[in-house]
């Protein structure tokens, strides 16, 4: 090799050592979470507001010195909703040390379920995903966090109740929903239900898409005249649906979806609060800004002299990546504290998972359990209501037919 | 009975409106097709595109509707013209796949680029329309809807007095059949291709804006172009007439498949329904109803 | 200079069929077998190996398009629908008779060639992007029979957990053993396809890409090999579903949709179609693309941005790199990574003397 060049390639080689240093910190002091993402695919209207909410947290986390002292590294990966990346997202999480990872996506968490298992590192999947996987015992290393589909669904039938005058005898309800594993989980559940409570239940489904379902909404208002309607979309949809049943002058009042059909961008896109007045919707975590944590999240920015974030206008979505990020911290802290002050292992967050109790950051997460069984922490939810141009809190949290829930989780087994 | 009858209508209508706002979009990409025998994989981003300048401008405080539309025209046909210049030039000769290829791959950075440059969520675009229905008997279809229609049939009108009747129409006929022959005639024929896509960005722009205020304005935008394809393929890739028949058997029949079939077999077959259709008709007629048929030669 | 091709004397008619019949190229070969056989899974970490067993698996879908689109020249999209027919086959036959992977994975193979045949039956009449959007239309159906068809789906959730494949009673979990079960099966449909495109089918194929009226009134039977075609590529695609599913321990088949179908013939429009080293290339490069990206964006990123900025920008970026790098190699180079590989080559052939 000629002098020209070995310089080069020497350059080159200490280029490439700064890299490596730079991205190599002091590890004994920091944890690693793993978050999965989709800022780019199909849900990527969730994710952009969702996924900063957690980075949020977790910064205001290390701003005020780290959990138990120790200060947290999140690595986020995007996945484009797609499923052999999050696989990848996973194997890179476990190289970097991470001792949880948020998955996001249904797929993703299907695909993952035995991986993660194998590994022993925890997966959470708040509000979607299977709804089985509450069993704590059957699927010991994949937490739901929030209330799953089943939960969703008996809440849903809950609400409607209260508003049909307390009885569903005789009633009719209308089930709007995506034509995929995710939309037809609380089918079963429903089914039941209508059983036991009397009531008539006819399904409508939209494949996805579901930019346009002119023909359902049609089916709903015209031909079927439900008492209420249950909607069970995302992505596009919910706002399309929105539009659609106001166009046929269906009340948006008889309508409750679940909870990604919910964000206030739903709600903008269908033309803004006016048009959907009276909407209904469920949410696993507290809306709007009235949250200490949110104060002191805006505090943190503006004393690094930045605004607010402007994700927080769908404070749905942001609220929802700040409870996560919520729920892993206190995992972390119950493990570290149970280890008395030692690093945890994923195994020991697993555990510390488990132990999370009356943990309610200021009223955004309900008042939830964690425990070996149960990984949902009990399905809790809340109503909130579009009501003079914005959305309000309608009764407090709730659980639904828990005994349900428990029978159909029995019979998966 | 009668209900039931009504509710057949209905659903008629409804189908039958929203097939026609297929064919705005389809229309775009049967222009492109027909002048220059490139396959536009990313029409649906070009309608999002539009959307997003709509959008944007329309955001701005005092905005007149107009001057969102005029925007969105304005930036589809530069966009247009630049495209047909620097991408699709230099892949003139080469086979088909390429050319798809090249637009998937546009589509991709078209569908990457506004979470970058001015943020993914979504916006509405209203054009000051108001939102009460129409009603033509149990059937009612929004505003929103009726302007689609009317926008798209004044396209068919304008379009085949186009190319019937008028010299610019003619030539672009001709360069179409034959290149060739098209410029040994004295035929500018780069000129013509530009004109093409310039007219197939103007299609995009009012789909676009119409589209966008239908369904909100963000990255999804694109998804509609996945149902340009059974249309132009029922009616012939290269039929302005073929794209809006197409685009009303395909919302007819997607219509009638969800309120007929989805209560018998659990749902969904709206996605598929239309597909059956189109490949039962291929089977008859292999380039589509209205398609020239393409002679080979050995 | 170094790929001789004088003083190579064949004696037998096997010596002159063989698939490698100069020493340097079997040299080459022997040299490749031992670096992925040997070396790369005892020196990589097992982060890495992941990535290749994505790699493996995507190798084996591709080759099956290639042989569809690229030697036939049959555009299709419904490749990630025989996907999931595969996976799902295997997945019941694995869950409910208990049988083994080397029982599931061909049944897999072959109930996909089946379907795979069915979907190809309108090639006879349609061509082009037509038959493109019928097989489209294919892609759709399979779905929404697979989806609401519980007795294949196995309920509501669509998914059905496969145990690990077991060989001589040791079970392939880690990614390590996970890659010798890919790995084998990558060499194997390489080594198959290889062979195919050699034999009287593979010629036929390529007759009918070029000029398929020609074809019939020279004798072959057109619409017996267009459907044999579709069945091949269907039984690549089939396989590949049952390896995802033994991958990921899962069978789900929102895991197979059209964006699916759609990255496979990036991966062989990418690679060069009609070649079997593009097919490989194309997967290779089509899998690690975004990965690669990701890994070469953190540290210069993290020197700009926090750590929540940075993502959305990476996922972003990623989005329009790569609909750039697409646009790049069309235009350079229309044929693909294959043919760039072939002018590399072809310079060393005759190097230093290249005049």
């Amino acid at each position: 090799m000629s002098k020209s060049t070995s310089w080069r390639t020497a350059a080159i080689a200490a280029g490439a050592m700064a890299l490596a240093a730079g991205s190599a910190v002091a590890q004994d002091k920091e944890l690693v979470f793993g978050l999965q993402c989709d800022r780019t695919g199909a849900t990527q209207t969730v994710g952009i507001f969702l996924c900063p909410g957690y980075h949020d947290y977790i910064s205001l986390v290390n701003s005020k010195g780290g959990v138990e002292g120790f200060k947290i590294r999140v690595l986020e990966i995007d996945h484009e909703y797609k499923v052999p990346p999050a696989m990848e997202a996973h194997e890179r999480f476990k190289k970097e040390g991470a001792i949880l990872e948020g998955v996001y996506g249904t797929p993703q968490i299907a695909a993952l379920t035995k991986k993660l298992e194998e590994d022993k590192i925890l997966g959470t999947s708040p509000g979607f995903g299977n709804s089985a996987s509450t069993d704590g015992k059957r699927y010991p290393y994949i937490f739901p966090l929030a209330a799953s589909y089943w939960s969703q669904a008996a809440a849903a039938v809950t609400f409607v109740k209260k508003e049909l005058g307390g009885s569903l005898k005789g009633k009719k309800i209308a089930y709007l929903f995506f034509d995929n594993p995710a939309g037809k989980d609380p089918i079963a559940i429903l089914e039941d239900l209508s059983k036991s409570e009397g009531f008539e239940l006819k399904t409508f489904a939209v494949p996805s898409p579901g930019v346009e379902m002119g023909a359902q909404v049609l089916d709903i208002t015209g031909r079927y005249k439900p008492d209420f309607v249950i909607a069970h979309l995302f992505g596009r949809s919910p706002s399309v649906s929105i539009k659609e049943f106001k166009g046929k002058g269906y009340p948006l009042s008889k309508v409750i979806s679940l909870v990604w059909g919910a964000s206030e961008a739903d709600i903008k896109a269908a033309g803004g609060y006016e048009v959907a007045e009276g909407y209904h919707t469920l949410q696993f975590a507290g809306v709007g800004g009235d949250f200490q944590v949110i104060k002191d999240i805006n505090a943190m920015y503006q004393a690094q002299g930045k605004p607010a974030p402007k994700e927080q206008e769908t404070s749905v979505f942001y609220n929802r990546g700040l409870m996560i990020a919520a729920l892993h911290v206190e995992a972390v802290r119950n493990a570290i504290k149970a280890k008395g002050g030692a690093k945890p292992t994923s195994e020991d967050v697993k555990n510390g998972m488990e132990a999370i109790k009356g943990f309610t950051l200021g009223g955004m997460v309900p008042p939830m359990e964690v425990t070996r069984e149960d990984h949902e922490g009990g399905g809790w939810v809340q109503v909130w209501t579009v009501k003079g141009g914005k959305l309000v809190k309608d009764g407090e949290w709730f659980q639904a037919y828990r005994d349900v829930i428990k029978k159909h989780l029995a019979a998966t087994n | 009975m009668w209900g039931e009858i009504q509710f057949g209508f209905a659903l008629a209508v409804s189908g039958l409106s929203i097939g026609l706002m297929y064919s705005l979009i389809a229309l775009g990409f049967v222009l492109v097709y027909k002048a220059t025998d490139a396959i536009n994989f990313a029409q649906g981003e070009f309608v999002m595109l539009a959307g997003f300048v709509a959008a944007l401008v329309l955001a701005v405080k005092g905005m007149p509707v107009m001057g969102g539309v005029v925007a969105a025209l304005v930036v589809m046909i530069v966009f247009s013209f630049g495209l047909e210049r620097v991408v699709l030039r230099p892949l003139l000769g080469r086979p088909v796949v390429a050319v798809i290829m090249a637009t998937i791959g546009l589509g991709a950075i078209l569908r990457g680029l506004p979470p970058i440059t001015v943020g993914g969520e979504t916006r509405a675009l209203s054009l000051g329309i108001g939102d009460t229905p129409f009603t033509i008997g149990p059937a009612s279809l929004p505003p929103i809807q009726v302007l689609g229609v009317v926008v798209t049939l004044a396209f068919l009108g304008i379009f085949t007095w186009f190319f019937l009747k008028s010299r610019m129409g003619v030539a672009m006929r001709a360069v179409a059949d034959n290149q060739q022959v098209a410029m040994a005639m004295g035929i500018n024929v780069e000129r013509y291709f530009a004109l093409a896509w310039a007219m197939a960005g103007t299609v995009s722009a009012l789909g676009g804006v119409i589209w966008g205020s239908m369904l909100g304005v963000d990255v999804h935008l694109a998804l509609v172009g996945l149902k340009v394809f059974p249309v132009v393929i029922l009616g012939g890739l290269d039929s302005v007439l073929g794209a809006v028949v197409g685009g009303l058997i395909i919302g007819l029949v997607e219509s009638l498949a969800a309120g007929y079939l989805d209560p018998y077999v659990g749902g969904g077959t709206k996605d598929f329904a239309p597909y059956v259709v189109m490949i039962i008709a291929l089977m008859f007629k292999p380039y589509g109803i209205f398609g020239t048929h393409r002679i080979e030669r050995v | 200079m170094l790929h001789r091709e004088s003083g190579v004397f064949k004696t037998s008619y096997a010596a002159d069929m063989a698939l490698y019949p100069l020493p340097i190229a079997r040299w080459a070969v022997a040299a490749v077998i031992l670096l992925f056989a040997v070396v790369l899974p005892l020196s990589l970490h097992e982060y890495y190996l992941s990535i290749i067993n994505l790699s493996l698996i995507a190798v084996v879908g591709a080759l099956g398009l290639n042989i569809l689109v690229g030697y036939t020249g049959q555009i299709s999209v419904g490749h990630a629908a025989f996907m999931s027919v595969g996976a799902y086959t295997a997945a019941n036959l694995a869950v409910h008779l208990h049988l083994p992977f080397w029982v599931t994975l061909p049944a897999g193979g072959l109930m996909a060639a089946f379907i795979g045949a069915i979907v190809g039956i309108p090639s006879l009449r349609i061509k082009g992007l037509y038959l493109a959007i019928a097989t489209l239309a294919g892609q759709l159906i399979i779905e929404w029979v697979i989806n609401h068809t519980p007795a294949i789906s196995g309920g509501a959730q669509a998914s059905i957990e496969v145990p690990r494949p077991t060989f001589m009673g040791y079970e392939m979990k880690t990614q390590g053993q996970l890659y010798f079960f890919l790995l084998f099966f990558a060499a194997l449909a390489t080594l198959a396809t290889l062979n195919l495109v050699r034999s009287r089918i593979g010629r036929a194929f390529v007759a009918i890409r070029d000029q398929d009226i020609a074809a019939e009134i020279i004798g072959i039977n057109i619409f017996r090999y267009k459907l044999l075609s579709f069945a091949i590529s269907s039984f690549y695609a089939g396989v590949c579903g049952v390896l995802y599913t033994y991958y990921f321990g899962i069978a789900n088949y929102e895991a197979f949709q059209i964006g699916v179908s759609i990255d496979y013939l990036a991966m062989i429009i990418i690679g060069g179609l009609g070649s079997v080293l593009g097919s490989i290339l194309g997967a290779i490069f089509v899998t690690m693309l975004p990965i690669a990206i990701r890994l070469v964006m953190e540290p210069l990123g993290g020197l700009f941005f926090n750590a929540g900025e940075l993502s959305s920008i990476i996922a972003s970026t990623r989005l329009v790199l790569f609909g750039c790098l697409i646009i790049f190699f069309l235009v350079v180079e229309p044929e693909g990574l294959n043919r760039l590989w072939r002018n590399i080559r072809n310079y060393f052939r005759v190097w230093p003397f290249s005049y």
